[in-house]
C-alpha cells in the first residue's frame, strides 16, 4: 500500500530528529530526576540509582530553602498579576487597531522587546534605576531629594520591576490574538440592549479573553520563576529565589545532587501550575476540552 | 471586519494610559541602552552630556565584547540551520503522518518552549558529564541545547504551514514525473518558505539572546554576548556593555521587521503561544 510506504518514509526522515529529543532531551530530564534522589555528596556526578529522599527532607526542612520555594512562586504570582493588569490594555488596544500598518508597528514594538537579550534589558533598567541612576540623579537635581538615594533596586521592588519588564510582552502576545477573535457584534448586541460600555466590557469581552488570559498569566508565571539574571542583578543577591540556589549548590558547592534536587522542585511547580491551567481552561470550556 | 473606525473609538480612555504605560516600561530601558551607548561621558548622567561615537569605536576594538558578539552569531546560525533541518522532518511526520500518540509527540517536542532553560541547561550538563561524553562545556554541547529551546519554533510555525497545505499540488508534480526530492524542493519547500524564513529568523533570534540554556553550558575560552555582558554587569557598566547592545538592538529589530514583512506576526504568535 502507498499510505503505509508514505508513512515509512516520513518516520525515517523524522528519525534524526526524533533521536536529538531522546538524546539531548528525554534523557537528560529523566537523568536529572534520578540523580536528585541519590545521596548528596560533593563533587561526584553520576547517576547511582539509589532512590533516597533525602535531599527533598532536606529541602523541606531547612528555612532556606523552603523559604526560596514560597517567595519564588509568591513573586511569580505578584508579577502575572501585575503584567496582565498592564499588558491587557496594551493587548486591546493592538487588537482593535485596524490600520495594518500601525497594527503591525505596534507587534514589531512588542516582539522586538520580547526578542531582545534580558541582560541588555537589564543594563538599561540598572542604569535607571541604580542608587546613582538616571532617576536619582533626575530626584536630586530637581530637589526631590536631598541626595539621599530612593531604593529602587537591590531590593524586593527592583525584582518585581525586572520580571515585569521581562515577561510583559509574552503576556500582550498571549492576549492579542484572544481579544482578536472576539467577535465585536458580541459587545454591539450588548450595548443595543442596553448595557453600558463599561458593564458591556466586563460581562461579554473580559468572559471571553478568559482563555488568553489564563495562558499568559501561566507563561508569565514560568517564565518569572525560572528567572536567574533578573533577581541576580535587580535583586542584588539580596532576594534569593530558587534558580540562585540552582546555581549556588551546582556552581559553587559542587554539590550535585541537592542542586538537582532543587532544579526538579521549581521543574515540579512549574508543572504543577500547568495543570492548574489545564483545569481551570476546561472548566471555562464547559469540559470540552 | 466592519465598521473599522468604529473599532478604535471602543478602546476606554483609561485603557489608552495603562497601554501608553505598558509601551513605557518596555521600550524604555532599550532607550537607555541606546543613550548610554553613545554617551559621550564615562557614565551616564542626568542631564546627559552629549554624544559620540567613542564607546561604538570602543565595541569594534574591545577584545571581549565583539568575539562575544561574533561567537553568539556563529552558535545561533548554527542552532538555526539545525533547527530548521530537524524541526521541518519533525512537522512532516507530526502533519501528515496519522499515528497513535501524535499529539503526546507534539507536545514532548514543543514542551522545551515552556519549561525553564535553567532547568534544560543542568539537565545537559549533567549528562555530559555522568555519562562522559565529552561535550560538557564545549561549542558542539552549547549548540545541542540551543537547538533543543529554538526547534520548537521551527515546528510551531513549519507544521502550521503544513496543516493549510494544497497537497493536491504535490500530486500533480508527482503524476508529471516530479521526482520525491525534486517534489519536494521545487514545490513544498516554495510554498512553506514563508514558515521557514518566520521560523529560521525565530530560532536565530532565540539562540543569540539565549541566557539561561548558556548559563551552564558555557566553554571557558569563549563566552556567548549574553553571557559576556551579564559577567560585567556584575561588577560595572560600562559603556562599551552598552554600545554592544545596540548592535544586538539593531539585529532583533531588523528581524522582527523581515519577518512582519513575509509573515502574518500573528499567526506567528498564535502557533507558539497559545
Amino acid at each position: 500500500m502507498q499510505d503505509t510506504q508514505e508513512n515509512r518514509r516520513l518516520w525515517l526522515l523524522a528519525t534524526p530528529g526524533l533521536l536529538f529529543f531522546l538524546i539531548f532531551f528525554l534523557i537528560p530530564v529523566s537523568a536529572l530526576f534520578l540523580i536528585s534522589f541519590d545521596k548528596s555528596s560533593t563533587g561526584i556526578v553520576d547517576i547511582r540509582w539509589m532512590f533516597d529522599l533525602g535531599n527533598y527532607e532536606r529541602f523541606f526542612s531547612r528555612a532556606i530553602y523552603y523559604e526560596a520555594a514560597l517567595r519564588s512562586v509568591g513573586l511569580a504570582m505578584l508579577v502575572s498579576i501585575i503584567a496582565l493588569f498592564l499588558g491587557y490594555p496594551l493587548a486591546f488596544l493592538i487588537a482593535k487597531t485596524t490600520d495594518p500598518a500601525r497594527n503591525t508597528f505596534l507587534m514589531i514594538l512588542v516582539l522586538s522587546a520580547m526578542q531582545l537579550d534580558m541582560v541588555i534589558r537589564l543594563f538599561g533598567l540598572m542604569v535607571l534605576m541604580g542608587d546613582k541612576g538616571l532617576i536619582n540623579q533626575a530626584a536630586a537635581w530637581a530637589g526631590w531629594t536631598d541626595g539621599t538615594p530612593i531604593p529602587l533596586m537591590y531590593n524586593f521592588f527592583g525584582v518585581v520591576v525586572g520580571l515585569v519588564q521581562f515577561t510583559l510582552p509574552f503576556m500582550i502576545l498571549s492576549l492579542v490574538g484572544v481579544i482578536q477573535g472576539i467577535h465585536p457584534s458580541l459587545e454591539e448586541a450588548a450595548r443595543s440592549l442596553g448595557a453600558s460600555r463599561w458593564k458591556a466590557f466586563w460581562k461579554v469581552t473580559v468572559p471571553m479573553s478568559m482563555p488568553g488570559i489564563l495562558s499568559g498569566m501561566l507563561l508569565v508565571f514560568a517564565l518569572a520563576i525560572s528567572s536567574y539574571v533578573v533577581p541576580t542583578l535587580m535583586g542584588g543577591w539580596k532576594v534569593v529565589v530558587l534558580p540562585i540556589h540552582i546555581f549556588q549548590q551546582i556552581s559553587e558547592l559542587a554539590k550535585w545532587q541537592f542542586g538537582a534536587t532543587v532544579a526538579v522542585i521549581m521543574f515540579l511547580i512549574s508543572i504543577a501550575a500547568m495543570l492548574v491551567y489545564q483545569r481551570s481552561a476546561s472548566r471555562l470550556a464547559g469540559g470540552r476540552i | 471586519m466592519a465598521n473599522k473606525p468604529y473599532q478604535e473609538a471602543l478602546v476606554p480612555g483609561a485603557f489608552k494610559w495603562i497601554a501608553g504605560l505598558a509601551l513605557f516600561i518596555l521600550l524604555v530601558p532599550i532607550f537607555v541602552v541606546f543613550l548610554a551607548g553613545l554617551n559621550s561621558g564615562d557614565f551616564l548622567t542626568f542631564p546627559p552630556e552629549g554624544l559620540s561615537l567613542r564607546w561604538i569605536k570602543a565595541f569594534f576594538e574591545s577584545d571581549s565584547y565583539l568575539p562575544a558578539y561574533l561567537y553568539s552569531l556563529i552558535i545561533a546560525l548554527t542552532a538555526m540551520v539545525i533547527s530548521l533541518i530537524l524541526g521541518t522532518l519533525i512537522s512532516l511526520l507530526l502533519v501528515r503522518s496519522a499515528f497513535a500518540g501524535r499529539a503526546l509527540l507534539r507536545a514532548v517536542v514543543m514542551s522545551p518552549i515552556m519549561l525553564p532553560g535553567i532547568v534544560i541547561g543542568l539537565s545537559l550538563y549533567l549528562f555530559y558529564i555522568s555519562f562522559d561524553i565529552g561535550l560538557a562545556r564545549t561549542q558542539a554541547g552549547l549548540v545541542i541545547g540551543h537547538v533543543l529551546v529554538t526547534c520548537p519554533y521551527v515546528i510551531g510555525m513549519v507544521s502550521a504551514a503544513l496543516v493549510g497545505f494544497d497537497r493536491s499540488l504535490e500530486e500533480a508534480a508527482r503524476s508529471l514525473g516530479a521526482s520525491r526530492w525534486e517534489t519536494f524542493r521545487k514545490i513544498t519547500i516554495p510554498l512553506i518558505s514563508p514558515a521557514l524564513i518566520a521560523g529560521g529568523v525565530f530560532a536565530f533570534i532565540v539562540s543569540f539572546g539565549q541566557f539561561d540554556v548558556s548559563l551552564f553550558l558555557t566553554p571557558p575560552n569563549n563566552t556567548p554576548l549574553p553571557i559576556a555582558l551579564y559577567t560585567s554587569l556584575r561588577y560595572t557598566f560600562e559603556p562599551t556593555a552598552a554600545a554592544a547592545g545596540i548592535f544586538a538592538i539593531f539585529l532583533v529589530v531588523v528581524s522582527m521587521v523581515i519577518t512582519a514583512k513575509i509573515t502574518n506576526l500573528r499567526r506567528i504568535t498564535a502557533a507558539n503561544y497559545n
